[in-house]
């Protein structure tokens, strides 16, 4: 038979379903100064998706623009210092175009002495 | 001239969800040079070329906008909105009218125009500036300070050392002039050829060391240059406010007269 005449179209599917997580955020977002997504669009996908439960904070930096946090972070150490430690970190990987998601775990390690009667 | 006279009222709009890549392609088809970014009827911000080049295409434009626009009163004069515009270093303003969103302007149109006032020869703006100014505060009811400033002899310089002396005269008295003035109170202009026009809001003391300073001769050259000048003190005048600020130019300028005829001991 001649090839000339044999013709087909074919199109191969795979699908690969899991769980969506709720919430689908991180811990945190940091957005780099020229990144294709600002704060702003970041601080809004944020909000539609885990309504109050991230706080961009704006910074003065050369290569970042902001840091999204998950509020709980917040509310176990104090925001200088945890900011301290991301940017810390961050800015040794980071260039201006990145956005950096992270997971951040705080364990706390509590060890008391008491007085015995 | 009020920035109502002059202000771009066709507004092209944008909401900040949008991308900078839609922008940009809108302002190119609109052929516009900014786009007003307005959420909910209510304007947020102002995307400029120069916002796009600095922001990835991708960024929505709440991303890459410049703040919020200052907004000017559709009454004031193109001079101050020009001086509100370099004070919060903006390229645009929105032009309101009574809390309603009249137009728009842009600093480089202010410049545009204010540079029609200024006098080529002295860099001062000239007599429409002064007399927008003075205007102004008869309107708002609120006393001034007004000096018409003669030279003396002018004539005579133009005809014993010729016309391009005489621009001299005139470019060395203007510049003793703006060095003089405060700009917190005064406000100064080349009222006519050798004439010159100071508005001024400043205390008494502040007044008298003007007009002594204007009055005293100035060497420019191997000439002394002095002038004449008429006062007039809304301050102390009961009836400042029934005259028009052209019946208060022609005070000045008749006093400024008299006060040549004194220094001279003539009459005409």
């Amino acid at each position: 038979m001649n090839d000339k005449n044999v013709y087909s179209r074919k199109a191969t599917l795979s699908l690969k379903i899991s769980e969506f997580e709720v919430p689908p955020m991180q811990d945190l977002l940091i957005v780099g100064k020229k990144a294709p997504i600002g704060p702003e669009a970041v601080r809004r996908m944020a909000e539609a998706l885990s309504p109050e439960q991230f706080t961009l904070i704006r910074i003065d930096h050369p290569k970042i623009e902001a840091v999204l946090l998950r509020n709980s972070l917040l509310q176990m150490l104090d925001e200088k210092l945890l900011m301290g430690i991301i940017m810390e970190e961050a800015e040794r990987m980071i260039s201006d175009s990145m956005v950096l998601r992270s997971e951040l775990k705080i364990a706390v390690t509590v060890q008391r002495e008491v007085e015995l009667s | 001239m009020k920035v109502s006279d002059m202000m771009l009222t066709m507004l092209h709009t944008i909401t900040s969800d949008k991308s900078v890549a839609h922008a940009s392609e809108r302002m190119r088809e609109q052929r516009v040079s900014s786009l007003l970014v307005m959420d909910h009827g209510e304007v947020i911000g102002m995307l400029t070329p120069r916002d796009i080049f600095a922001s990835h295409p991708n960024r929505i434009v709440a991303d890459a906008m410049s703040p919020g626009p200052i907004c000017i009163s559709s009454d004031q004069t193109v001079w101050d909105a020009g001086r509100l515009m370099e004070e919060h270093g903006v390229e645009q303003a929105l032009i309101m009218a009574e809390d309603e969103l009249a137009g728009w302007i842009t600093r480089e149109n202010i410049m545009i125009k204010l540079a029609e006032f200024r006098d080529p020869l002295t860099g001062l703006f000239r007599a429409p500036y002064i007399q927008t100014i003075g205007e102004r505060l008869l309107y708002e009811k609120k006393p001034f300070h007004l000096l018409f400033i003669d030279l003396n002899n002018f004539g005579q310089i133009n005809k014993l050392y010729g016309h391009p002396f005489g621009d001299d005269v005139i470019r060395e008295y203007s510049s003793l002039l703006a060095t003089m003035m405060d700009e917190r109170y005064d406000h100064v202009s080349r009222y006519a050829g050798d004439e010159f026009v100071v508005i001024s809001t400043a205390d008494d003391d502040r007044i008298l060391s003007y007009i002594d300073q204007m009055e005293t001769p100035i060497g420019i050259r191997h000439m002394q240059v002095s002038a004449a000048v008429g006062h007039v003190n809304g301050y102390l005048d009961p009836n400042f406010f029934t005259y028009s600020f052209r019946e208060l130019i022609e005070k000045a300028s008749l006093l400024s007269t008299s006060t040549k005829q004194r220094i001279a001991g003539t009459v005409l």
